[in-house]
């Protein structure tokens, strides 16, 4: 079996969780014996075993310049630049685009990447790769898996959805055969919001690698030896994110521990609001920005935090608490995401509660048992929270729409 | 002749209201929920009256009236006759009504429905003895069997109830430790010389308990004549079957809709029909019959899920904590010599905190395996630890005040002493402010009003723990 596979993003480049979800599933798939085609919109360097094609390379990039005008929609504001093509020299052109932009002319060549390979069946991750999923299907008559790692609502974090992409996800979401959300909380939001037929919709929780990982050499020994106790953001500083939220409750906790310090490892939109947030609170000696930590500098992080808060308003899974855990160091989530459907061992809350938010970060300051527990058990949950499974779901969900293997074993 | 022992225990807890860390020192009421959630007290002993005791009640006074052979045992613990007398008195009465009869026994038990046995003895004997003061003043009777805090089991719980004038113990009738044996005699504890162990048929106890509902059981729908059937099938082979269960099977655990009042209305004239059967209490079971073997239990044993221990209680780190915390404060509790504080503490000793603090089924996302008021095991744990936590800030103080009254007393001839009261903030919040992460020392240095206080005469009720 033979699934041409849509991304956006896949390590060992930097990026959020859905690289890392891409991978950890396609590698298993492998394992499971499905062939995967992974089509990733820009030629970059890729981990694992997957046969790799890149949307931007030579042969493809030759119609890049035709029918942009087929998709009406408007520019969002968010550009990225792009390689379009090479000059005479061979230096890349670079346009500037708008993401919406990118994923038309993804979809485009998705239809002549189609044309081009033998498949069974597509599967396409993230919004970005809808129309590129949407495309192939039409080209080949192959069944459509959408898979929804976020939504236009889990970005707004309650704000005003932007209309671009929640269209390119209803019309897309139509067009596909069956749609695989992250959790049970992103299958009732576009099952509520979009109006997808429950029935359409299966939920593949995100998994995790059982691994230990290596201990790394201790920082921030300092403030800890003066008794301070570190609670830590990771994640991009956005609305979506609730890190608001989680500034207000940092102000209710120093009241009655002034020793907690909270250190914020992210950049995003809200990066100046909230550092501005932080002042006017008179935080500013409990709040650290460290920036965004990637690798060893994050595993770092991970093992000097005594707590872990992931505080989001809408967070489709969430991977921060598990690969906190595998670090050792237990989390306060919030109810509204979906990794709370899965791990038990972790303090949960409702993102507006910032009183209880409190309570639960003192708390677990205050008494250590409980974050022994909520590691020691939390660990022996990880190992049931695997990508294996995720995989073994997906094959069954290709099987179920494939009538008969096409494609060479 | 076979006999059947029937016995129900009833309870509730004191369940810990939603208590956060801002709360410490700030608030001393652990168990005024007011809310809608399950943490409400008041409206859960109402809703379980209304859905159980109730109902339950009339059945078996019409039953009593009815049969005059029919004969049941009950246990009480302090709490939800506490609770009882608040929030549904004539549930109480109707209670006082069937032990009226003289064919209704009421078991010992710790007040507390507490673990004591197995942390504190000392503790564990006060609370035996405030329950027996308390079934005396409400039933007017003397218990002379034991059982303990879900049905928690040891030789040396045994050994103490004997040397305590207990003539009985109930436990579980485990095959662990019965080997090929039948429950359905009586034995001898190890070690003991003079009490019995009533055993509980826990297959026939939990047919109508645990499986009752049940619709995949082979035996649904389980009715009275079936059930009657196979107790009578041990006729030859045993003396007594011994069907222990929570009260609140009927109609609580088990609903209305599902026949359990049909079936215990219909139970005792089916078990009657056979005539060599009848209902002893289980002082006359005791007494009815010689034991037949040694029942040996060197480990914890109680009816608790599949592996009959104490690991739904104290199985992890969690809990350990919080027992270790709670009876670690005897010693500073007791020294107060106040009444509430130590009532208070008692109150958390109950059994059920530490059971809602349980994750052994938790790794398979069963979460309602274990029935909880609380969202999850740790938000139990939050709860209760914080609550503790203010509760020993309030010790710490009343100890501190203590120390210093036991002072003045000794230096009753100092002029001083002659200050008159002034107006002064109640000792109470005078006392509960410090923050809660900084550890009172043990000899604060004498403040300037704590002369005043000692020349406040306070009432001090008679101490239960002597």
């Amino acid at each position: 079996m033979r699934v041409l596979t849509f991304g956006w993003e896949f390590p060992p480049s930097k990026n959020g969780g859905l690289g890392v979800a891409c991978f950890g599933l396609t590698r298993e798939l492998l394992q499971n014996g499905v062939e995967v085609i992974f089509v990733l919109p820009r030629t970059q360097s890729t981990a694992g075993d997957a046969r790799f094609l890149f949307a931007d390379q030579a042969r493809l990039v030759k119609i890049v310049h035709t029918d942009v005008s087929l998709f009406p929609y408007q520019q969002s504001g968010s550009r990225m630049n792009i390689i379009v093509g090479y000059d005479k020299q061979g230096q890349p052109i670079i346009e500037s685009r708008t993401i919406i932009e990118e994923a038309h002319r993804f979809a485009h060549q998705a239809s002549l990447i189609a044309e081009e390979e033998e498949f069974d069946v597509i599967h396409a991750h993230d919004w970005t790769s809808y129309l590129a999923g949407v495309a192939a299907k039409k080209t080949s008559g192959k069944k459509l898996i959408l898979h929804v790692h976020a939504t236009a609502y889990d970005q707004a974090g309650g704000g005003s959805v932007d209309p671009q992409i929640y269209k390119i996800e209803k019309e897309c979401f139509e067009q596909a055969d069956k749609v695989v959300t992250v959790s049970e909380y992103t299958k009732n939001i576009i099952v509520e919001h979009h109006q997808v037929a429950a029935d359409k919709v299966h939920v593949v929780h995100n998994g995790c690698d059982v691994v230990e990982p290596q201990r790394q050499l201790p920082i921030l020994s300092e403030l800890k030896k003066q008794g301070k106790k570190i609670v830590l953001y990771h994640g991009r500083i956005s609305i979506q994110k609730g890190i608001d939220y989680f500034v207000k409750a940092a102000r209710r906790v120093v009241d009655v521990n002034p020793d907690v310090v909270f250190v914020v490892s992210g950049s995003g939109d809200m990066k100046n609001q909230i550092i501005e947030l932080v002042g006017e609170m008179g935080l500013s000696k409990n709040v650290l920005f460290a920036g965004p930590l990637w690798d060893q500098e994050r595993d770092k992080m991970y093992q000097a935090a005594d707590l872990l808060v992931m505080p989001s308003v809408s967070e489709p899974f969430g991977l921060v608490p598990l690969e906190a855990l595998q670090h050792g160091t237990p989390s306060v989530i919030t109810k509204q995401s979906g990794v709370a459907e899965v791990l038990t061992h972790v303090l949960k809350v409702d993102f507006w509660d910032i009183d209880e938010m409190a309570n639960q970060i003192l708390s677990s300051l205050k008494y250590p048992a409980i974050r022994k527990q909520m590691v020691s058990e939390g660990k022996i949950q990880l190992r049931s929270i695997s990508w294996g499974h995720a995989a073994q779901k997906i094959r069954l969900l290709y099987q179920s729409l494939i009538q008969y293997v096409t494609t060479p074993s | 002749m076979l006999t059947v022992c029937p016995y129900f225990h009833v309870h509730q807890p004191y369940r810990v209201k939603q208590f956060r860390v801002f709360d410490i020192g700030q608030d001393s009421e652990y168990f005024n929920d007011n809310s809608e959630t399950d943490l409400n007290n008041q409206k859960i002993v109402q809703k379980v009256a209304d859905k159980s005791y109730r109902p339950t009640n009339k059945i078996l006074k019409e039953l009593l009236d009815k049969h005059p052979e029919f004969r049941f045992n009950l246990s009480f613990s302090g709490t939800v006759l506490d609770q009882f007398e608040a929030y549904a008195p004539d549930v109480l009465e109707s209670f006082q009504e069937l032990v009226a009869t003289g064919r209704v026994e009421i078991l010992a038990d710790t007040y507390h429905h507490s673990l004591a046995f197995f942390y504190s003895v000392p503790e564990f004997k006060r609370q035996v003895k405030q329950h027996e003061r308390r079934i005396k003043q409400l039933f007017n009777v003397k218990p002379k069997v034991f059982r303990n805090t879900e049905l928690s089991y040891r030789n040396d719980l045994a050994k103490w109830c004997e040397d305590n004038g207990y003539i009985g113990i109930m436990a579980e009738g485990w095959d662990k430790y019965l080997g090929w044996r039948s429950p359905n005699y009586l034995y001898r504890p190890a070690g003991c010389s003079k009490i019995k162990v009533l055993l509980k048929n826990y297959k026939l106890s939990d047919d109508v308990a645990f499986r009752f509902s049940n619709q995949g059981w082979a035996s649904w729908p389980l009715n009275a004549d079936t059930y009657a059937d196979w107790i009578h099938s041990h006729h030859g082979d045993g003396q007594t079957v011994n069907l222990f269960m929570d009260y609140e099977s009927f109609g609580e655990h088990q609903w209305e809709d599902t026949g359990i009042f049909d079936f215990l209305r219909a139970m005792p004239e089916t078990i009657l029909r056979h005539p060599d059967t009848s209902f002893k209490t289980a002082t006359e079971t005791i007494e009815s019959y010689d034991v037949t073997g040694e029942y040996d239990v060197p480990d914890v044993l109680t009816w608790a899920d599949t592996d009959r221990d104490l690991t739904a209680w104290n199985g992890n780190d969690i809990q350990k904590d919080a027992l270790a915390a709670t009876y670690g404060m005897e010693t500073d509790v007791l020294k107060t010599r106040k009444k509430d504080l130590i009532e208070t503490w008692r109150k958390l000793q109950t059994s059920d905190h530490f059971y809602y603090m349980c994750t052994k089924w938790s790794n398979d996302g069963d979460v309602h395996a274990y029935f909880s008021p609380y969202q999850s095991p740790y938000d139990a744990y939050i709860a209760f630890m914080n609550a503790l936590s203010d509760l020993q800030l309030r010790v710490r103080s009343a100890v501190t005040e203590r120390v210093a009254k036991d002072e003045a007393n000794q230096s009753k001839r100092d002029p001083e002493e002659q200050v008159q009261a002034q107006p002064v903030e109640a000792p109470e919040s005078a006392v509960n402010t410090p923050a809660p992460t900084q550890p009172a020392p043990n000899n604060p240095p004498r403040r300037w009003w704590q002369k005043v206080l000692d020349a406040i005469p306070f009432f001090t009720s008679p101490s239960n723990g002597k």
